[in-house]
């Protein structure tokens, strides 16, 4: 990701010798300087120390259970009744818009936590900073866009389940 | 001096199993002398290791695997016997960390043929055909070849105070006493031996290891969560209740899976989790 938007595979060519080849022979230098391991990193180098010594305990995180339990539990919840309430009215073969709009925001819900955990993990703020900004809005606004679409499928369209219950017998 | 031991147990294996009982009887004080060359006919079994090299003194070469040829037959059962008769015989310049060679001291945990495990614990596949491969323990600072810079792990180890906090004395002054049951549930927690097999194969400390404790300090910290004796375990509830500490646990299980003391991490993860959840 941060390879695109920094130069890295030009990073230490000399100047006098950058422009030459980027004119002549784009594609051979591009080969040559990835397999030069230190240009082929994808993300910006770790620190390659480790502060202090290991007398010194490691800094834990500030205590703050809406980001640690509490939100894990609700995870979990979601989780669990998102089971029943996909299977409830093909079970019981009647469609209720309430049930419907409930699975729906559970879903957008799950899928929402779900995606934000891996950026979390794979793109961190003290490593890529301005990446895990990015995708955290760009998340931001797909979850919003999958609302609003789902939205407007249960109240102008037939709605989730039914749309399901279509293709299943098509 | 392990490949001496090695070779006596290779005779006393092939030593007759029954004796004519007129010997048996007398007192064998000198062993005989007649094996002390091992038999032409016995082929010699060659496996290839391939151990990872890197040396700080030329901190610009990049590490390298080096191939070492070992006959199976004069060499010891496990995998730490191989090495200690590479830096004897072949190349004294490979450098790894060893101590109890019986599993006990976590000293030589390390990457073999893609699981980390123990060294000592680790038996040579007899399979000669097929090469070994040794690295240091995966996504750690490498010191020398199979020597990791565990600083971290140990500062995180001492970030969760793994030691006894409790203020109230006991009525008669004396030790700190549990019942069996509570005793039983340390069982499976107290046997680790912190050799960070389980925290350095876990993919969400290899991103994470900064902030995630991983799976061995957590094990750690549920084993002093669940001391019937320890006092402050509301404390320690609320030190762990952050997204990064705990939550980073994915349940991927590979800790479990690599454990060469056969506990169970992930158990334990779980339970810090039931327990958060429960506040």
């Amino acid at each position: 990701m941060a390879s695109i938007m920094r130069p890295s595979l030009l990073r230490q060519t000399p100047a006098s010798t950058r422009s030459l080849l980027l004119r002549q022979n784009v594609g051979v230098s591009q080969a040559v300087n990835f397999h030069a391991s230190a240009r082929k990193q994808i993300l910006p180098p770790l620190p390659q120390s480790i502060e202090g010594t290991m007398n010194d305990p490691a800094p834990l995180p500030k205590p703050s259970p809406v980001h640690g339990s509490y939100h894990w539990t609700f995870e979990r919840a979601v989780c669990v009744g998102l089971v029943p309430l996909s299977i409830a009215p093909f079970a019981a073969g009647s469609l209720n818009p309430v049930m419907d709009a409930v699975l729906c925001s559970l879903l957008v819900v799950h899928s929402h936590i779900g995606f934000d955990a891996s950026i979390t993990d794979y793109f961190r703020p003290q490593r890529v900073p301005k990446t895990h900004a990015l995708l955290k809005w760009l998340l931001r606004g797909f979850t919003l866009t999958t609302a609003v679409g789902l939205y407007e499928f249960e109240t102008n369209d037939v709605g989730i389940t039914e749309a399901l219950r279509r293709i299943w017998t098509a | 001096m392990a490949s001496l031991r090695s070779t006596s147990r290779l005779f006393a294996a092939s030593r007759p199993l029954f004796r004519p009982a007129s010997f048996a009887r007398s007192y064998a004080t000198v062993e005989g002398t007649k094996n002390v060359e091992p038999s032409p006919s016995e082929k010699p079994n060659f496996k290839t290791f391939k151990v990872y090299r890197w040396n700080p003194d030329t901190p610009a070469e990049k590490p390298t695997m080096q191939s070492y040829q070992l006959d199976l037959n004069k060499t010891g059962p496990m995998m730490l016997d191989a090495l200690i008769r590479i830096k004897n015989e072949l190349d004294p310049t490979l450098t790894f960390r060893r101590s109890c060679r019986e599993g006990i001291c976590g000293s030589c945990a390390m990457n073999i043929d893609g699981v980390n495990t123990l060294a000592c614990l680790c038996r040579i596949p007899t399979d000669g055909a097929k090469e070994s491969r040794i690295y240091p323990l995966p996504h750690t600072y490498v010191v020398k070849d199979l020597v990791p810079d565990l600083t971290l792990f140990y500062k995180q180890y001492k970030s969760i105070k793994p030691y006894l906090q409790r203020d109230t004395p006991t009525e008669d002054g004396l030790e700190f006493r549990q019942s069996p049951e509570d005793r039983r549930k340390l069982d499976g927690l107290y046997e680790c031996i912190l050799c960070a097999c389980c925290s350095t194969s876990c993919p969400s400390y290899w991103w994470n290891s900064e902030e995630y404790l991983g799976p061995a300090i957590l094990l750690q910290s549920y084993r002093w969560l669940a001391d019937s004796r320890d006092e402050r375990t509301a404390e320690r509830k609320t030190a762990l209740d952050n997204s990064m500490s705990v939550y980073r646990c994915h349940t991927i299980l590979n800790c479990t899976r690599t454990c060469p003391k056969g506990l169970n991490p992930g158990k334990a993860i779980a339970e810090i989790k039931k327990m958060l959840a429960s506040n």
